[in-house]
């Protein structure tokens, strides 16, 4: 809110959030759950209006009160639109992404009207003026009738770690910007920020590769190496049918067949760098398995190993695990 | 917005042409009474700020803006004097606007703008009463209001037509709302406060002066004076003499009016029928009423009668008004004519008009007695080559003189004055009466129009033991006049053609149904006040009404209004209400989500079918079935109404379990299979 300084709004907000409680996504925008104030706007056309008044009675003019009761009554039915703007939408978003140190967590927003009319000028707005530096992140979009609409938020993130908004906000002052209707999906979005990928160490399998390989022949019996998720397109004989069968997600084995033995990302390789360049070069090494070798790899911090594997949800999970490292709370 | 480009609050090309029209369109009607430096700065400042934005320019420097704006306002209370008032205020207004025009950078700034075409609208309107200009003006608040949906709109900008339909639609659900606060809105008698009335107006009609020829310019226009409802009968033709200013000094040219005090005693005792009517005036910024010959009745606290036994009041007729007045047009004087009165009324100037004189008294010796003597110098008028003509020669200082013996063509004012001076000459107290006389009777509405064409000029003469005696010389000279009015007499004058005088022709029957539309317009809109509120609420049934009573049925009448647009958009929030099965999906799509599965808004319905089949095994075939169905009959390439009924019916009975129930233990599931 403009209008409102930042301590009545956060207090509105800590209201609303007790009232409503935590929401599940998607939300559909109910009447309860709206709130709705003048603008600056809104607050001047008042003042013109009790002069409008004032004057049509003082003239004695029924005609002047006609003209004033007419402009007082767009302004109510203005109100009623504004509020009808946001009624009824329903939003959804991913609640967890991924980011980079020093650029941007990307949340995309869903908007979806299935009601006969169209929405204008929804605004999605995440953080607080407090929050940081960048403050409000915010993006407009109208949704036409029956259809949806993405809003990308793309919050500047400058350090490593967990970021946490316990709430988004959809306002809008459509249609004449005297009023402003908004609502608060208490949904918490996180943005998980890795550390920035750097460091020029070369991978620890081309150090340990030698010595690795002629221990691992010698056993030459088991080359069963571990389970990673499944992902389309691998062969259907390296399925885990039984993890399946126990009610388990679908995996397939990874087998250490020279090629494809897991390349372990340790901390305890980085000897010699402080914690943040450390988290940066097992960065820059995740990156290099999942563009490079198909090998898997694992990852192996101070208290949490993530056991080898490969895709998108193994790295998400290998990335997780950087910002998350040496933070107070997951 | 604050983050948003600069480009999305700066302010464009076309908004600003926009606003610019909105703006001449409220200003246009303000033009009349702005100086017209004024409105050359306005126009300037709008043409060089479309300019310098057509280029690509911003606003120009603060440093000049500001001097140009403290300049201009201090010129204008120069001139003005005040700011006070609707004159005043919507000149200083206008000037804002302009200036601001010259500085408008961001949206704010045509905000305000908006805002000052919204206020000059409404001051256009205080001072006017015409239904044609409260039309024009929604119009100009219309397209602003689209003006600012267009300029609010941050998206994508809207097209014309669309911005145009949808203000429309918000000022037409606008029109209940306003209507019942309009109605029921208490009004109060006077102003709040004394404004400085705003004297730019005119005086129309009758003045309180009447020099020789002043009534023949008034005959000319078909401006209406005032209009007249009798309740009962209307006095016969010969009667309606409407009396307005009575004029008692005389300096040989020009009659005036003379210090008339409140009357203290009833002084007239009638002796005919009385009648009771309603005269609406329009404004004449004097403070005089227009009654049927002798009022004694009338509705308005503030009014008296004043030794001339004229209606006035305090205040100056700024605005039309409304008077119930009861008259008789035949009174006896009870009491006899003050010695000081006497003497005003047979004052003539020194040494003018000598030749008048003489023949007074050389009649009067012939004709002692009085009433003998008035019918004598009538009787001169008839009998002598006297002419009536709306073209009288012009005449000097011994004005009586001349029109006597040289000219001999006059007007009513021509002959009242001649015949004023030829009584009081022999001693007869005399007046001059001016006024109106007749009127045309409007048969669409039951009401009788007087226009300014209808003034007239008459004497009242003092008869010892009868009082004043009201006699209108000009019936002498042409009694058609008198009895059939202006037109009738005066058919050869080229001059004059009053389409309502002609009373057969279709184009007075328009006009006469016009002004009756007129009438019903400021009865029932522009007179509306306390008084029609409570017959308003009488109407409803509502007995003995007062503020209370009206406060209370506002209240209502506010509630059923707010309830009716609810329901109004609410309406607008389900998808398609024509369609049964579009209705019968949403319903299925609720009693799944109270049941724990609510569809995902990227979800259709096959999909959605089959996250439910996963999820709720147990529910997984009927859900499908219907959502199946309902793709068919949604996309499908005919309507089927056999199968939309089935449909229907069926998401009718539908009814999931709770998700806590069917998740119990395998007996349970194991019993609901097979249903």
């Amino acid at each position: 809110m403009r209008n409102l300084p930042e301590a009545a709004v956060a207090r509105i907000r800590a209201w609303s959030a007790r009232r409503h409680g935590a929401d599940e996504l998607p939300v559909k925008i109910e009447r309860r759950r709206i709130y709705i104030l003048p603008t600056r706007f809104g607050l001047m056309l008042v003042a013109l209006l009790i002069a409008m008044l004032v004057a049509g009675l003082n003239y004695n003019s029924n005609l002047g009160l006609a003209f004033a009761f007419f402009m007082m009554s767009m302004m109510l039915v203005s109100m009623h639109h504004c509020h009808r703007n946001l009624l009824g939408l329903t939003v959804d978003v991913k609640l967890e992404v991924d980011a980079f140190a020093g650029a941007d967590a990307v949340f995309y927003f869903m908007l979806r009207n299935e009601s006969a009319v169209d929405r204008c000028d929804v605004e999605v707005r995440l953080g607080t003026r407090d929050d940081s530096p960048q403050g409000i992140i915010e993006a407009t979009r109208s949704v036409a009738t029956g259809s949806y609409e993405e809003a990308m938020l793309a919050v500047p993130v400058a350090n490593r770690g967990v970021r946490r908004w316990s709430q988004f906000e959809l306002r809008t002052t459509y249609p004449f910007a005297w009023f402003r209707a908004w609502t608060y999906v208490h949904s918490p979005l996180t943005a998980f920020v890795a550390p920035s990928p750097r460091g020029a160490r070369p991978l620890p399998i081309a150090t340990a590769a030698a010595g690795e390989a002629a221990r691992s022949e010698s056993r030459g019996d088991e080359d069963f190496a571990g389970l990673r998720s499944y992902a389309p397109g691998i062969p259907l004989k390296h399925m885990a049918w039984k993890t399946l069968a126990r009610g388990g997600e679908a995996a397939v084995r990874v087998y250490s067949d020279p090629g494809t033995r897991p390349e372990w990302l340790e901390w305890s390789a980085l000897e010699g760098l402080d914690t943040e360049a450390r988290l940066a070069q097992l960065c820059r090494w995740i990156a290099e398995c999942e563009s490079g070798h198909p090998r898997p790899y694992g990852l192996r911090l101070p208290g949490t190993e993530i056991p080898p594997g490969r895709g998108p949800a193994h790295r998400s999970r290998c990335l997780r695990a950087l910002a998350c490292h040496g933070m107070s709370q997951p | 917005m604050k983050l948003a480009a600069p480009s999305a609050t700066q302010v464009t090309y076309t908004q600003l042409r926009w606003i610019c029209v909105c703006l001449a369109l409220a200003l246009a009607v303000h033009a009349a009474s702005l100086p017209l430096w004024l409105l050359a700065t306005v126009v300037a400042a709008a043409v060089i700020r479309l300019a310098l934005s057509a280029r690509g320019y911003a606003a120009p420097p603060r440093a000049i803006r500001t001097v140009i704006a403290l300049a201009a306002i201090l010129i204008l209370f120069l001139q003005l004097h005040t700011f006070n008032g609707v004159a005043a205020g919507s000149a200083l207004l206008s000037l804002v606007a302009g200036l601001k025009l010259l500085e408008t950078q961001s949206r704010r700034d045509l905000y305000v703008i908006a805002l000052i075409i919204y206020f000059l609208s409404l001051a256009a309107l205080l001072r006017s009463e015409s239904f044609w200009l409260l039309a024009y003006l929604l119009g100009v608040s219309w397209l602003t209001t689209a003006t600012l949906l267009r300029l609010t709109h941050s998206t994508q900008p809207s097209g014309w037509r669309r911005s145009a339909r949808y203000a429309g639609r918000i000022s037409a659900q606008a029109v209940p709302l306003a209507l019942v606060l309009w109605l029921f809105f208490p009004r109060f008698d006077g102003p709040l406060w004394r404004t400085p009335s705003d004297g730019h107006s005119a005086e129309t009609g009758l003045s309180d002066t009447m020099s020789p020829g002043d009534i023949t310019d008034l005959a000319l226009s078909d401006d209406v004076a005032f209009r007249v409802h009798f309740n009962g009968l209307p006095p016969p033709a010969a009667e309606r003499y409407w009396r307005g200013p009575v004029l008692h000094d005389f300096d040989g040219r020009t009659w005036r009016r003379s210090y008339a005090p409140r009357l203290t005693s009833a002084g007239l005792l009638p002796t005919g029928p009385g009648y009771r009517y309603v005269v609406s005036l329009e404004p004449h910024q004097h403070n005089w009423i227009f009654a049927l010959d002798w009022p004694d009745g009338w509705n308005l606290s503030d009014a008296y009668l004043n030794s001339d036994y004229m209606l006035v009041r305090p205040a100056l007729l700024s605005r039309p008004l409304d008077v119930s007045v009861s008259s008789h047009t035949h009174v006896q004087s009870a009491e006899p004519l003050s010695e000081a009165m006497r003497r005003r009324d047979i004052r003539l100037p020194a040494g003018r008009n000598p030749r008048t004189l003489q023949l007074a008294l050389d009649l009067h010796r012939a004709h002692p007695n009085d009433l003998d003597y008035v019918a004598a110098v009538l009787d001169l008028f008839r009998r002598q080559p006297f002419f009536y003509t709306l073209e009288p020669p012009p005449l000097g200082l011994n004005s009586v003189d001349e029109f006597l013996f040289d000219t001999r063509r006059g007007f009513c004012g021509h002959y009242a004055s001649a015949f004023a001076a030829l009584m009081r000459a022999a001693g007869i107290p005399a007046r001059v009466v001016t006024g109106y006389y007749g009127g045309t009777f409007n048969r669409f509405a039951d009401y009788w129009i007087v226009s300014q064409s209808d003034a007239h000029a008459w004497d009242e003469v003092w008869i010892e033991g009868r009082g004043w005696m009201r006699v209108d010389p000009t019936s002498a000279i042409a009694p058609t006049r008198v009895q059939a009015g202006l037109a009738g007499s005066l058919a050869a004058s080229s001059r004059f053609a009053a389409a309502w005088r002609q009373p057969f022709s279709w184009l007075s029957d328009a006009r006469l149904q016009l002004d009756a539309l007129r009438q019903l317009w400021r009865e029932r809109i522009l007179r509306f006040d306390q008084r029609s509120q409570n017959q308003l609420l009488m109407s409803l049934g509502i007995p003995e009404p007062d503020g209370q009573k009206i406060a209370m049925v506002m209240g209502a009448g506010l509630v059923l209004v707010f309830i009716w647009l609810t329901w109004q958009i609410r309406r607008e929030q389900r998808p398609d209400p024509k369609d049964p099965v579009v209705r019968a999906y949403d319903r299925l799509c609720r009693k799944l989500a109270a049941a724990g599965l609510s569809r995902r808004p990227y979800e259709g319905a096959e999909s959605f079918a089959a996250r439910v089949a996963r999820e709720r095994p147990d529910l997984g075939a009927q859900v499908g079935a219907l959502c199946r169905r309902y793709s068919r009959l949604r996309y499908g390439a005919s309507r089927r109404p056999a199968a939309e009924r089935w449909f229907v019916a069926r998401v009718r009975a539908f009814k999931p379990r709770r998700a806590a129930l069917a998740r119990g233990s395998g007996q349970d599931r194991a019993r609901t299979a097979p249903r």
